[in-house]
């Protein structure tokens, strides 16, 4: 059962670099990439329990967290072009991309 | 970023237990995966998640420029110092059965020093990676 969970995973995983690759806009990239970090966390969770050493499982807390963490900067950067803004000009700069 | 509610209100639930989990990977990683340079990693992203959400100024006012320069250079000195600290108790560099009378209690009290070090370094570190993205005005 483990096994065939890690596989799907695996597939889906393919699919989201598929779609990270081959994305017409940035915004599916980011969602892509997001998606990725997901599964990722899943695949290291199932992982965990299909070796039967679950104290792994600190790892997977601390993928999710940097994903989190670098999904919000990537997206900030892409709205605002600047990271350490604290208004960001309430994004009136429609960038073209 | 004002105006994204549900970004701010995520970031001030989570940036506490982030910064609480990296304490915990710091000082549980003699016992499970972890360690300095991984407690570090989360700590720093902690601060970044904090300086993205709510400026930068802002996180400058938590962790000024000048205490990162200064932090990621004595977690080195800490590292560099527990193996001169065991060098002069009478063993080799960074040896730390020597540290205490008890040997097992030396290795433990030396280990967590020197992933103090790593864990303070690396974190500094990172906050300063992220002060040197931010200040590259495009």
């Amino acid at each position: 059962m483990l096994a065939a969970a890690m596989l799907a995973l695996l597939v889906a995983m393919v699919l989201a670099l598929v779609r990270a690759l081959s994305g017409p806009t940035v915004y599916d990239r980011i969602l892509a990439v997001n998606t990725f970090g997901t599964k990722t966390v899943l695949v290291i969770a199932v992982y965990n329990f299909l070796s039967g050493r679950p104290d792994f499982l600190d790892i997977a807390l601390v993928y999710t967290l940097i994903n989190f963490v670098g999904t919000v900067a990537v997206l900030k950067f892409f709205e605002y072009r600047d990271l350490g803004a604290a208004s960001g000009s309430n994004g009136a700069e429609e960038t073209s991309r | 970023m004002e105006h994204h509610l549900v970004l701010r209100v995520a970031a001030k639930l989570l940036i506490p237990p982030i910064l609480l989990f990296a304490l915990y990977v710091q000082f549980h990683g003699d016992f499970g995966p972890g360690g300095g340079f991984q407690a570090g990693v989360i700590f720093g992203a902690g601060c970044i998640l904090y300086g993205v959400v709510f400026g930068v100024d802002n996180l400058q006012r938590v962790v000024p420029a000048g205490v990162v320069r200064v932090l990621s250079a004595a977690g080195v000195l800490l590292y560099a110092g527990v193996g001169v600290w065991s060098l002069l108790s009478g063993g080799n560099y960074l040896d730390y059965g020597v540290l205490a009378a008890d040997r097992v209690h030396g290795q433990h009290l030396g280990i967590m020093l020197v992933e103090l070090g790593v864990g303070t370094t690396v974190s500094a570190v990172m906050i300063g990676l992220f002060y040197g993205f931010t200040s590259l005005r495009p």
